[in-house]
């Protein structure tokens, strides 16, 4: 109830007294129309107030889309998105998992002949040996120190590669970023949705979505599609020779 | 030669710096996106800048427009390694003032052959 309202009311409860103590009829029926009257324009006011906030939900709900677009055009996005992550994980796995099945013979190989070579070398050590078994141990030395570093060599660049296939964790996780901002979204809508609890309706005058062609979309999930979209690093270099570079 | 990579994300900052190890380049910094990055710029002794495009905060981009805007940073050479691949951006990066551009997943040779392509235009220059 309003301060305004209430100020009347007690004043027409005052005359009301008065009226009822001087036996005044008309004036008694006058103050008690002027209160019920108060008290139902406080009650048109506070039914008003609902029906706008309804009506403004019911609105802004209707105005806004998304849901249906989240369910015809980003779900099927997202399956697309989430079969991306598998894929991408996967093959990295596999990289990864082959470079280690390359990497293991080589440590192996290069122990074992360290084993053998010290071996020799020990029994050279406590003159057990003897001069033909010398010359053979300084040979397998010989072919033993350039196979060191060739392997060495080949396991640094082996590591290197399941270092870069590492890279999949910021390509999904982009990924699987955009997946959550999109669950949070549809979210929100279906609590808006619970809310008014209203069907959508056909919005005829759709919103064109304003798209800012340099907006940030992480990794191309359907890249050989999309003209638009590089697919290479020589595609890259491609266009940036054309401008000149 | 010290080096600035910029990446929100800290698996790929590390495979760079390693990567950057392996070619000589010992001395880098990190920052995980353009807001972070830019403080570390701006207290010089920077010379060659590694940078993804979409981070929070500040984007790749946004901070490219921000180094070439600088008296003191504008002819600071930046690389930009991402998985942005549409045209526009390549155009846009280009247009900024972008000294290479290294598409996700991308390989050591071509790291290496873009850093030495910048250096050998700043050498003729």
């Amino acid at each position: 109830m309003n301060p305004t309202n209430e100020a009347i009311q007690l004043d027409a409860a005052r005359a009301l007294v008065n009226a009822l103590e001087a036996g005044d009829k008309t004036e008694s029926a006058s103050q008690l129309a002027l209160l019920t009257q108060t008290q139902e324009s406080d009650l048109f006011h506070q039914v008003g107030k609902l029906t706008r906030e309804l009506h403004e939900a019911l609105s802004n709900f209707n105005l806004d889309n998304r849901l249906a677009d989240l369910t015809e055009k980003d779900m099927p996005n997202t399956r697309e998105r989430l079969n991306y992550v598998i894929r991408t994980t996967e093959e990295a796995a596999h990289k990864t998992l082959s470079y280690i099945d390359k990497t293991l013979p080589l440590a192996s190989e290069l122990k074992q002949t360290a084993e053998k070579i010290n071996a020799s070398w020990h029994r050279f050590r406590m003159r057990e040996m003897t001069a033909d078994e010398f010359r053979s141990m300084s040979k397998e030395i010989e072919s033993y120190l350039p196979e060191v570093t060739n392997h060495s060599d080949q396991i640094h660049a082996n590591l290197s590669e399941m270092m870069l296939a590492q890279g999949f964790q910021d390509l999904t996780g982009q990924v699987i970023s955009q997946v959550i901002n999109l669950v949070e979204e549809v979210e929100d809508n279906l609590v808006r949705l619970i809310k008014v609890s209203g069907k959508p309706q056909e919005h005829k005058n759709k919103d064109k979505e304003k798209v800012d062609p340099i907006k940030a979309e992480g990794p191309q999930i359907n890249q050989e599609n999309n003209v638009n979209v590089v697919n290479n690093q020589d595609e890259v270099d491609d266009l940036l020779s054309s401008l000149g570079f | 030669m010290k080096i600035l990579i910029v990446d929100d994300f800290s698996t790929m900052r590390r495979i760079i710096k390693n990567l950057l190890r392996d070619l000589g380049f010992n001395n880098t910094v990190e920052a995980d996106d353009g807001l972070t990055a830019l403080p570390i710029l701006q207290a010089g002794g920077i010379d060659f800048l590694v940078t993804d495009w979409n981070m929070p905060g500040m984007q790749g981009i946004d901070l490219l427009k921000t180094v070439r805007a600088d008296e003191k940073l504008s002819s600071l050479p930046v690389l930009m390694v991402t998985a942005e691949t549409k045209r526009e951006q390549i155009i846009t990066a280009a247009q900024a003032g972008v000294n290479g551009y290294i598409v996700k997943p991308f390989t050591a040779a071509t790291l290496k052959e873009k850093i030495d392509k910048i250096f050998e235009r700043i050498e003729a220059q």
